[in-house]
């Protein structure tokens, strides 16, 4: 695993910076996001891919494909949490400081 | 961590890039990383030792293909493989070099290269024994058609490389060893070649035994070429040894009394029984040609020439093959000189005059039997007389000064009527020839010196 991380740092990077800032961007992002039965589906399938990959079922260079994307989404997600941490401490401390309202969530609608 | 969930579920608009990368990842990363993953692969396998490695990567899997000498080696192989970084699966396609039953390996010579072919066991063994080869035959080109097997017999090595040695001694022919047994057929390069074959094989390894040696020797080839335009003539081949050697050369200087002798004569072991007296007398033979040549391979005289007229042709077929020793074939191929311009009593005389200035008839010491070496000589003489038919020729005898005067009379008699016999047998009319002994009443030396006798020691051709 080393090696393929040493050979696609570039990438990976990349990635990382991506979620980065889409992590930052989403802790201030208005609207709810996906559902939570989206992202269960979503997770199951996340899950099942990643068995998949671990088992080497795929031969060949579609199978390097799939452990490329996997990783690469791996660093997007851990790019995302630090993003969204970073962002998070940053509100807070200004809503300490007075400088922005506190916000409450926006009221769920009727339906 | 509540709100790292929340978060969670706004980050998906940042896939849509994620999988713009990723598919730009996969573009420009897939062939170098394979390329990387071959290389690294080879520099891996560099220390184990196999045959028809091939190594096909795809994505992070390596296809291995190869021939491994041992099981232990194609597990070190494979280990090595699995063990090179980025590598997912290695599908092993590896195998283990067939086994050879007989084990049989061979060389085979002809005129212009050696090809080799069967087993060896080890890239190693092959690449030394090619080397060996090319170094034992010297500029010969040597075709390796060898392949791999298992199952060499112990000391593999060492018998092969002991039977290059004896390749390089062969013109033609082949070697087999076939297990612990060899076999030999062929024709060695040079005359005892094939006792020094025989004398290697003894230093086979242990175990290691003969089948078959059916190594030939190269036919032991005389050459004697008589060349009346330049004079000379010309002796190649082989003799015996030191003592045949100078013994047919001064033979040759006897019987070729007006020619040259040109010496190319090797000693070499291998010559057949009876070699000495054989050229001997076919050398004879040869003498009383006007131009000729003489092959004697192994046991076989061949001549061919003209003869100086039709009597000494006929004599000579007939003498040769008597002559000979038993065992031995004569074939002579004996053509007739055409017939030189008649002449007049004069130029006769000065033709015996200039002949016999060349060289003198030998006897047999003692007494009035001619010495075969002389036969040439008086075959040119009879040549001469044949030219004058019309004149009448005295034959005079002389002896040198020893012994007294009677016995010198009767015996220069004696020998000037042999002279007369040979020149009749050699169908000449009887009524022309004359005979009469000087004894040693006629000197034309000093008797008191060895070579002053032997010039004593004559018989003239006065022409009436």
């Amino acid at each position: 695993m080393t090696a393929f991380l040493t050979f696609h740092w570039g990438w990976l990077t990349g990635a990382l910076l991506l979620g980065l800032a889409m992590g930052w961007i989403s802790v201030v992002q208005h609207g709810e996001g996906l559902s939570k039965k989206t992202a269960q589906v979503i997770a199951l399938v996340l899950v099942i891919v990643v068995g998949v990959a671990v088992s080497r079922v795929v031969p060949g260079r579609p199978g390097y494909w799939l452990d490329l994307g996997l990783v690469m989404f791996a660093a997007y997600l851990i790019g995302c949490a630090i993003g969204s941490a970073l962002r998070d401490r940053l509100v807070a401390r200004q809503i300490a400081a007075g400088r922005i309202p506190v916000r409450s969530d926006p009221p769920k609608s009727a339906s | 961590m509540r709100g790292l969930f929340r978060w969670s579920r706004k980050w998906w608009p940042g896939l849509i890039p994620l999988a713009v990368l990723w598919c730009l990842a996969a573009w420009y990363d897939t062939v170098p990383l394979e390329q990387e993953l071959a290389a690294s692969t080879a520099a891996a396998l560099k220390s184990d030792v196999l045959d028809k490695t091939r190594i096909a990567v795809a994505g992070r899997d390596v296809t291995f293909s190869a021939d491994a000498f041992s099981e232990e080696g194609r597990r070190s192989a494979l280990t090595s493989v699995e063990g090179v970084p980025g590598v997912r699966l290695v599908n092993d396609n590896t195998r283990l070099v067939p086994e050879a039953k007989p084990y049989v390996w061979t060389a085979q010579r002809d005129v212009v290269r050696v090809t080799l072919s069967g087993s060896t066991p080890l890239p190693a063994i092959k690449a030394r024994l090619q080397e060996a080869a090319k170094a034992a035959l010297n500029g010969v080109e040597v075709v390796d058609h060898t392949g791999f097997a298992r199952g060499a017999p112990a000391r593999f090595d060492a018998a092969v490389l002991l039977l290059i040695e004896q390749v390089a001694r062969l013109k033609e022919g082949k070697v087999t060893l076939s297990d612990k047994s060899v076999s030999l057929a062929g024709m060695a390069r040079e005359l005892g070649g094939r006792e020094a074959i025989w004398a290697s094989l003894r230093n086979l390894p242990e175990g290691y035994s003969v089948a078959a040696n059916d190594i030939a020797a190269p036919p032991y080839v005389f050459q004697a070429n008589k060349d009346p335009v330049g004079g000379t003539l010309t002796l190649n081949g082989h003799v015996p040894d030191n003592k045949v050697h100078a013994a047919l050369v001064e033979a040759a200087q006897r019987k070729f009394f007006g020619e040259k002798v040109t010496d190319n004569l090797k000693a070499s072991i291998g010559a057949p029984k009876g070699f000495a007296d054989a050229v001997t007398r076919a050398l004879g033979a040869l003498s009383r040609l006007s131009t000729g040549s003489l092959e004697v391979a192994d046991r076989e005289v061949k001549l061919s020439g003209d003869a100086l007229f039709d009597g000494a042709a006929n004599q000579i077929r007939q003498s040769l093959a008597k002559d000979l020793p038993e065992g031995w074939k004569a074939k002579a191929e004996i053509s007739v000189k055409p017939a030189a311009a008649p002449v007049d009593a004069s130029v006769c005389q000065r033709l015996f005059s200039e002949v016999l200035g060349q060289g003198h008839i030998r006897f047999e010491s003692g007494s009035a039997t001619i010495n075969p070496d002389s036969a040439g000589l008086l075959d040119r003489l009879a040549e001469i007389a044949l030219r004058c038919p019309a004149a009448a020729i005295e034959i005079v005898g002389h002896t040198d000064g020893d012994g007294d005067a009677a016995a010198n009379q009767a015996l220069s008699e004696a020998r000037a009527k042999a002279v007369a016999d040979y020149l009749v047998k050699a169908g000449l009319p009887a009524d022309r020839f004359k005979t009469s002994g000087q004894g040693s009443s006629v000197p034309v030396a000093d008797n008191g010196t060895e070579e002053g006798k032997a010039k004593n020691r004559r018989i003239d051709f006065l022409v009436r």
